[in-house]
């Protein structure tokens, strides 16, 4: 693992009496793309902010490329996409990219020049002088997603970056993201969908109400989650297989479908030592998979009844 | 440094390309060509000769003066200009006055292709005319109150001169006592006369503050509004994350500021267009030059206009940066105008204190008022004007000034810095106070 892009050190963030984000720890590490994942009102878009220096923390340290300073001082290294999405409605689009670029430090030359190419890109170029009031909201957003990466940021913030796209704009959205991580470069992007996180992401922290829950990579999640299942089809041998099938040892539990099980492995055994233990004993296998869990069940366990907390406009 | 220009120039940029600016840049120089062209146009019917009868019923030779001073008159001052009346008399008795003048007053007001003898208006002089001072005018062109002022001037002149005669006094001497006085006003500065006239110093001393007045009022709001807009529509999220709020805000004010000095120079490029290419203007419309309504611009010294620049940039910078903090505490303009109209009574009072300077630039409301910082911007260009200010009294005003700059930018920085990411609920003023001592 390389060092990280971003650390978050003990970070606590309270607004009035409400504390939005609580003592959170975490490293983001340079390259890939990192998941920050949450339900509504856990503290995502607050940790974004505060990472963008938009509020600052109670308590606590963020740095950036291991450095202290803010990251309006290394703003040219970041792209940030915010939750809430707004633009000028009275200004020209490719206007606006330039400006977008403009305030990173661009030179106006080429910031037109890296309008040029995204508009090309988004498939927008026909629009290139049009106000943005007289784009389609969708439009808008990959607009805005290109003023966010026209600077070519090493760290790229996106937060709810697939919210509200229909799926043609939302797979022209995740390649970009996807090609971003392949450069090398860094994606930090925050969503509530696991299923998007389950297949994009390197790395994730899940945080519930301001915590954090689970931090890892996908895989160490998974893995770390325990509870694994291992889906079972017999061609012979059934018999044999149904004796070492109930060592409480080995298997937590077993789901018996006749000519296939559904097995639970016990806390803390690899699943290969169930295999072996098959083999051995000459089990005619058709099928031996261990099924992980999804981020889906694991989010939905890990954070149980917080998804019910309502959410707050101001940590959401 | 570069980032404020970039937010100067998008500010400026978005501002320029408005229809409403661009209305108002462009109607400003337009109504100035109409409004020195358009008397001229309307008045060149007014001023052609009119034919006037004169029913004479006076006993003396009242009727007769007053037709040889109205034939006399001439509708401008070349030497062989064309009389302004063609006059015809008809002698009447007291008896018979009604009769005369209803036959000549048939003739009134018809066209002289319809009738050659047509009249543009009937004079009536009665026998008390002389002692009352009363008499009668029947026209067509009686609400043309340039033409009926020139004609009871002229009956007026000749009813004085008259009553004195009868009186006994000596026509010579008349003509002599009733020469007006006509005082020549200079401006002394540092012991030297310097050829302006008070009368245009006190103009130029109203027009600085005027156009302060009106710029503040209108481009303060603009920054207001404009912030509100940034709010709303979330732009400022993404503006965070590039900008210090201070660069923010310092580009927007420095931005709208810019138009409005944009804007002035356009107007005031007008004016100095309109009032040298006079002749040729006057040319295009067909009206002679001299009809031409003149605006008469004094000449501005070199130092004043530095004096009134310097003085308009920290205005502007002074009033704009608490007119963006205002902005940046509020969701809608209408909750913003509540505390906005603060400043704007803050403007009003700079701009009447003007008035009272005006009048005694020297005193000590002068003196006094030209070093308080959001006063004198107004004040002080007006008094650099009007008298000769002791450069110890401008350095100490700027000082201040710029003092007062600091202190505002540092606060509305602070409050801006909060108030742009906060939604929802008015802040109270305890709040907006937390706000600016928050670390």
């Amino acid at each position: 693992m390389s060092a990280p892009v971003v650390s978050i050190n003990h970070v606590t963030k309270r607004f009035g009496g409400y504390t939005a984000v609580k003592d959170l720890s975490f490293d983001v590490p340079g390259g890939g793309i990192f998941g920050l994942l949450g339900p509504n009102g856990a503290g995502k878009s607050t940790t974004i902010r505060m990472i963008m220096d938009i509020i600052e923390p109670d308590d606590g340290t963020i740095t950036l490329f291991g450095r202290a300073s803010s990251s309006r001082d290394l703003s040219a290294r970041v792209g940030f996409l915010p939750e809430e999405r707004g633009l000028y409605k009275k200004m020209k689009i490719l206007d606006h990219l330039v400006f977008l670029g403009e305030v990173k430090g661009m030179r106006a030359s080429d910031a037109k020049t890296k309008a040029d190419k995204w508009l090309q890109r988004l498939g927008l170029t026909d629009w290139r002088l049009k106000r943005v009031e007289d784009l389609s909201k969708g439009m808008q957003q990959k607009i805005q997603f290109a003023g966010a990466l026209i600077h070519d940021p090493e760290l790229v913030l996106l937060d709810e970056p697939f919210a509200g796209l229909d799926p043609v704009n939302l797979q022209v959205m995740k390649d970009v993201v996807v090609e971003i991580a392949r450069s090398g470069r860094t994606v930090l992007f925050s969503t509530h969908i696991m299923e998007q996180a389950e297949r994009m992401c390197d790395r994730i922290v899940i945080i519930a109400r301001g915590e954090k829950v689970v931090d890892g990579t996908v895989s160490e999640v998974k893995a770390g989650f325990g509870e694994r299942h291992i889906a079972l089809n017999f061609s012979r041998g059934k018999e044999t297989a149904e004796r070492i099938l109930r060592d409480r040892q080995l298997v937590a539990k077993v789901d018996d479908y006749g000519a296939s099980a559904e097995v639970l492995m016990a806390a803390g055994i690899d699943p290969q030592r169930l295999l072996a233990a098959l083999v051995a004993a000459e089990v005619g296998l058709n099928r031996f998979e261990v099924v992980e869990p999804s981020l889906q069940s694991i989010f939905i366990a890990k954070v149980g009844n917080a998804a019910e907390v309502p959410a707050d406009g101001a940590a959401a | 440094m570069r980032k404020i220009l970039v937010v100067l120039l998008r500010e400026l940029n978005a501002r320029v390309r408005t229809k409403a600016f661009i209305i108002m840049t462009l109607l400003l120089p337009v109504m100035m060509v109409v409004f020195a062209v358009a008397p001229a146009l309307l008045s060149r019917g007014g001023n052609r000769t009119l034919r006037v009868a004169i029913v004479d019923a006076t006993h003396d030779s009242l009727g007769a003066r007053v037709e040889a001073s109205l034939a006399q008159q001439k509708l401008s001052r070349d030497t062989n200009a064309v009389p302004r009346y063609e006059l015809h008399r008809v002698s009447a008795n007291a008896a018979g006055i009604a009769h005369v003048r209803d036959s000549l007053v048939a003739h009134t007001g018809i066209s002289r292709e319809r009738d050659p003898q047509a009249l543009d208006g009937v004079l009536v002089l009665s026998d008390t005319t002389l002692v009352t001072g009363k008499l009668q005018y029947l026209g067509s062109n009686t609400s043309a109150f340039e033409a009926m002022g020139q004609l009871e001037g002229a009956v007026s002149r000749v009813l004085t001169t008259t009553r004195l005669e009868r009186a006994g006094v000596n026509p010579a001497v008349m003509v002599g006592a009733m020469t007006p006085a006509d005082m020549q006003t200079v401006k002394v500065s540092d012991g030297k006369a310097t050829g302006e006239s008070g009368f245009a110093s006190f103009i130029v001393a109203y027009i600085m503050g005027f156009i302060l007045y009106l710029t503040m009022i209108i481009y303060g709001q603009q920054t207001l509004t404009s912030v509100i807009e940034e709010k709303t529509s979330r732009v400022m999220e993404v503006l965070m994350s590039s900008l210090r709020p201070f660069q923010m805000l310092l580009g927007k004010v420095l931005g709208v500021g810019a138009t409005g000095l944009l804007q002035l120079s356009i107007w005031g490029g007008a004016i100095w267009v309109v009032t040298s290419q006079h002749a040729r203007i006057a040319h295009a419309f067909g009206v002679s030059a001299d009809a031409m309504q003149q605006f008469p611009i004094p000449s501005m010294a070199p130092d004043l206009l530095v004096v009134f620049l310097t003085y308009f940039v920290l205005g502007f910078l002074l009033y704009g940066a608490l007119y963006a903090a205002i902005g940046s505490m509020f969701n809608t303009v209408q909750e913003a105008q509540q505390v906005a109209i603060f400043v704007q009574m803050a403007i009003i009072v700079g701009f009447f204190t003007l008035f009272a300077v005006m009048k005694d630039p020297t005193g000590s409301l002068a003196v006094t008022a030209s070093m308080i910082p959001f006063v004198s911007p107004f004040v002080m260009p007006a008094r650099w004007s009007l008298t000769a200010v002791p450069y110890t009294e401008l350095a100490v005003s700027l000082v201040l000034s710029v003092v007062a700059l600091l202190a505002v930018t540092w606060v509305a920085g602070r409050i801006y810095r909060t108030g742009v990411l906060m939604y929802g609920k008015k802040p109270s003023l305890m709040e907006a106070i937390r706000w600016i001592r928050a670390k």
